[in-house]
Formats: structure tokens, C-alpha cells, sequence
């Protein structure tokens, strides 16, 4: 298995268009700090203008931690089509440059072929949000200091000292991870249905901001059903930065994600067994 | 204009029921305002406490600093310092009008086992401060409790307890009874993690009254403060 998974990473990072995430995430941070640098005052007023009404908050508010939760919040919405740049095109991409079938004649498995591709694609995964928690947290902490971070929810307003932040960002970062590794799995098994990579990326790109919208949106219907879409569970990692932290809730969350991993590579697995292979 | 006629007339009903001892009112509240304003400035290391509903804040630890009339400011050795606005400031002076007042003995009250003589307060100036009720420990000639209703910013009641500084009137432990306002933002901009059971339980209170508790560690009174320390970050 584990020459296998170094054939796929080499493959998956031998792409240059691999390197274009990293570019992305790294551009979208720059963005927001280069922004926060030059007017993040009026937009710090303007969100704490409910709370400035009776109270005066003093210090570095626009700190690195917050910085990083803004950055984490927006780009957090961006990353799944990274991810399903590269996940997307583990089968599809095999397929259509007409390599699955010359692979799938030595002996592996076609369960042990989709897992590795699985674990290529949660190696990059990792390695995506391992690099945007360096652009985004250790540049925002260089370029902005540090300082308690404040959390505005819609009906809380949270602070958090800054000596009890680090450790949130961590598990934030892991969660993170457990997210978009769910984004993975979900590429891979669309992948497993075609032989185009164009497809699954734009597929995993439309499930993801549909449901996203269900999830975001009062209405009765989909206060139904938002429980169970994968999308609601994806801001768990802001859970971390509430106070008290809602473990009970972070654990359903990361529950709810890990089954439907399991559950997207199971059925890609299962349809992939016995798939008719004609590239 | 109509409010503060009806003040004057409140309190003039209330001065005849207690005319006995009504002469003495504007006597002690002098005395206490002079006691009040003889602390110029001070630092002091303390501990706040912030209980407002929407509000979810651990106690924060600092340095206090205050010079008359109204600057103050914490330092939180790089955090951040929430305050209550100027009006609403943490110090008995800013509570305790400081212009032409009319003073009305309102009787006695019980604060923990003691005696105490309230006073009720009303400027007649056209200031931030509509009237001002205050419970007096005739004996440590401290106020143990203010209630002031402000123009703008609703009722704050202060509860204060004395001990190493109660010559100086400077409270060890206060706690600030203040009105909040609703604090509401868009879902749609905050994008909120929904999957709390506590925010479940945060809507459902409708909480408008907050609390501010501050323990006073030590004092360093009238040693003089640079106008500097004051200037906004």
C-alpha cells in the first residue's frame, strides 16, 4: 500500500496545477490581510457597532487571531474547490488519459486502487490546510501582533484571552481537515461515475454551495433536513471558539462528517468493484 | 423639561414627609461629594467581571487607571480593556452629581445588618444626570449604594463595599447594575455555528439588565497620572 500511495503523491504533486491551490490560498490570504491592513478599522466599527454603543473597547482588536478567523471563514468556503481540483480527477483523470485500465492489470485491487487514491487525495488535503494555518495565522500574527480575539456570533459577542487561543486554532485546523477531507471523498466517488475530471470538481462545486445555501437559509423545509447535510457540519471548527467550547456538539459534528467519508468511499468502493473499465 | 418638574414635586413630597431630618440631607451629601472628590486619581490592580446576557466574557485582570473628572482606562498588559461607556463610568464620582443639587433626606434602609440614610440627589443643571438616590453609611461617611437615572443611558445602581480604603471612600468590591440594549447581527454576516445547545438557551433570555462586578486589589491614590496614559489606542 504504501508504494502505491507514493506512486499516487507522486503524481498528484508532479502536476503543476497541484501548486495552483497552494498559489490560490496563499493569494486569498494576502488579499484579505493587505485589506485588513488598510481599512480594517472601519470594518472592526462597523462590526462591533452594537456593542461600542455601551461599551469602549480599547487594544488591538484587529489582532493575528482575528484576522485569521476572518481568513479561515471566507476561505473555508473556497478551499473545497481546491480540494476537488485534485480528488476530482483521482478516477476520472486515470480514466480519461486512458491509464485505469493498464493499471487495474497488476495486482491491486480495485478497492485498494479507490483507497489510495482516497489517501493521496487526504494527504493533500492536509497538506493544503497545513499551508494556508502558516500564510494565514503565522503571517496575520507577524503582520497584525497578537492580542485577546473577540468572536462575533449573531446573538453572542466572545472573547477569548490570548493565552487560550492557540490551542483552538490547532483542533480548528484539524476540523478543518475532517471537513475537507469529506469534500475529498465526495470528489473521489463522483469521480468513480465519469471519465472526464472536469465533471466531478464542477459537481462537487454545485452539491457543496447548494447545500451550503440550504444550510444557511431559516426556512421551516430545510431546518428539516440541515441536521443531516454535511455542509452544516463543516463550521464545526467554529465551535472551538465559543465559550464554553460545545464539545457535545463538535463531536456530532465530526461524527456526521466521518460517516459520510466513510460512507461516500464505501459506495464509490462498491460501485467502482464492479464498474466496467473501458480506458 | 415635564420630567424634571415632576422630580422636584416627587421630592418635595417626599422632603415634607421627612422634615425632621431634612436639614441634615444637603449637609451629609456635602460632606460625602467632598470625600468623594478629594481621590484627584488613582491606580489600582483589579478584577472585573462582566455578566451581561449576550456578553461572554472570562474575568479579565488589570490595571486601573482613573484621574478626575471622568478619564479612566484598563490595561490589560497587551489585551484588550472593555469599559463601560462615559457616562455610565465605574466611579462613584461620575454617579454623584457634582454641580447645584437639590437634596432630600428619603429616609433610612437596612444594607446588610447597617443602617443607612438614603438621599435622593436631583441637579439642577441640564447634565447627563437626572436623579441620584443614594444610600449613606453615616458612620464610615461612605455610600453604600447609588442609583442613578441618566438622561440617555437608563438607571445604573452601584452597590459598593468598603474596607483598607473606606477613608479615602474608595470601594475593595463594587458591582454596577446597568440597562443593556439588544445586541442583534445578521446571521448572514456571521455565519454562525448553529449546533449549540447553549445558543438555544441564549435566545430565550431576555435578560436587559447587566452587571459589572470589580474587586479593587490595592489603590495608589493622588500620586499623579499623565494625561498620556488616557489616549485612545
Amino acid at each position: 500500500m504504501i508504494p502505491l500511495l507514493r506512486i499516487e503523491l507522486y503524481k498528484i504533486f508532479r502536476r503543476p496545477r497541484t501548486y495552483i491551490s497552494f498559489g490560490i490560498v496563499t493569494a486569498i490570504t494576502l488579499v484579505i490581510q493587505l485589506a485588513m491592513l488598510s481599512d480594517g478599522k472601519s470594518f472592526i466599527g462597523f462590526a462591533l457597532q452594537g456593542v461600542n454603543e455601551q461599551f469602549d473597547i480599547r487594544g488591538n482588536i484587529l489582532n493575528g487571531y482575528l484576522i485569521t478567523y476572518l481568513i479561515l471563514q471566507s476561505l473555508l468556503i473556497h478551499i473545497p474547490l481546491l480540494v476537488a481540483l485534485v480528488a476530482g480527477d483521482a478516477l476520472a483523470g486515470e480514466a480519461n488519459a486512458g491509464t485505469l485500465r493498464l493499471m487495474l492489470t497488476k495486482p491491486i485491487s480495485r478497492v485498494q486502487l479507490v483507497f489510495v487514491k482516497f489517501l493521496g487525495s487526504f494527504v493533500y488535503t492536509v497538506l493544503l490546510i497545513v499551508w494556508l494555518a502558516i500564510v494565514a495565522l503565522v503571517l496575520s500574527l507577524v503582520l497584525f501582533g497578537t492580542g485577546d480575539m473577540i468572536n462575533l456570533k449573531s446573538d453572542a459577542f466572545v472573547l477569548l484571552l490570548q493565552d487560550d487561543i492557540l490551542w483552538r486554532y490547532g483542533l480548528a485546523f484539524l476540523f478543518a481537515v475532517l471537513a475537507m477531507t469529506t469534500i475529498a471523498a465526495l470528489s473521489i466517488f463522483l469521480s468513480a461515475f465519469t471519465d472526464n475530471a472536469i465533471g466531478p470538481v464542477i459537481s462537487t462545486m454545485g452539491i457543496v454551495v447548494i447545500l451550503t445555501i440550504m444550510s444557511n437559509l431559516e426556512l421551516p423545509l430545510f431546518n428539516l433536513i440541515k441536521p443531516y447535510l454535511f455542509t452544516t457540519h463543516m463550521i464545526g471548527w467554529k465551535g472551538f471558539f465559543d465559550d464554553p467550547v460545545p464539545y457535545a456538539a463538535i463531536m456530532r459534528s465530526a461524527g456526521v462528517l466521518a460517516m459520510y467519508t466513510v460512507g461516500f468511499l464505501g459506495i464509490t468502493m462498491l460501485y467502482f468493484n464492479k464498474k466496467d473499465i473501458k480506458s | 423639561m415635564i420630567r424634571m418638574y415632576c422630580a422636584y414635586i416627587f421630592l418635595l413630597l417626599n422632603g415634607l414627609a421627612f422634615q425632621s431630618s431634612a436639614t441634615e440631607a444637603p449637609e451629609l451629601f456635602e460632606v460625602l461629594r467632598n470625600k468623594v472628590l478629594s481621590v484627584h486619581d488613582y491606580t489600582a490592580k483589579v478584577k472585573m467581571k462582566i455578566n451581561v446576557n449576550y456578553m461572554r466574557i472570562p474575568q479579565l485582570a488589570g490595571v486601573l487607571y482613573y484621574k478626575s473628572p471622568d478619564k479612566m482606562k484598563l490595561e490589560r498588559n497587551g489585551g484588550l480593556s472593555i469599559l463601560p461607556k462615559k457616562n455610565i463610568n465605574l466611579t462613584l464620582r461620575n454617579l454623584i452629581p457634582s454641580g447645584d443639587v437639590l437634596v432630600i433626606d428619603a429616609g433610612a434602609d437596612t444594607i446588610e445588618g447597617k443602617t443607612v440614610r438614603i438621599l435622593k440627589v436631583v441637579p439642577t443643571d441640564d447634565g447627563a444626570i437626572v436623579l441620584t438616590k443614594i444610600w449613606v453609611d453615616e458612620a464610615r461617611m461612605v455610600a453604600m449604594r447609588t442609583e442613578t437615572t441618566t438622561r440617555d443611558e437608563g438607571t445604573v445602581i452601584m452597590d459598593l463595599r468598603y474596607d483598607k480604603y473606606v477613608s479615602f471612600a474608595l470601594p475593595d468590591n463594587v458591582t454596577i447594575h446597568m440597562d443593556i440594549k439588544e445586541y442583534k447581527l445578521p446571521k448572514g454576516v456571521t455565519m454562525d455555528y448553529n449546533d449549540l445547545p447553549d445558543a438555544k438557551n441564549i435566545k430565550k433570555v431576555k435578560n436587559k439588565k447587566g452587571t459589572i462586578q470589580i474587586s479593587y486589589l490595592n489603590y495608589e491614590i493622588n500620586k499623579g497620572i499623565s494625561d498620556s496614559i488616557f489616549e485612545k489606542e
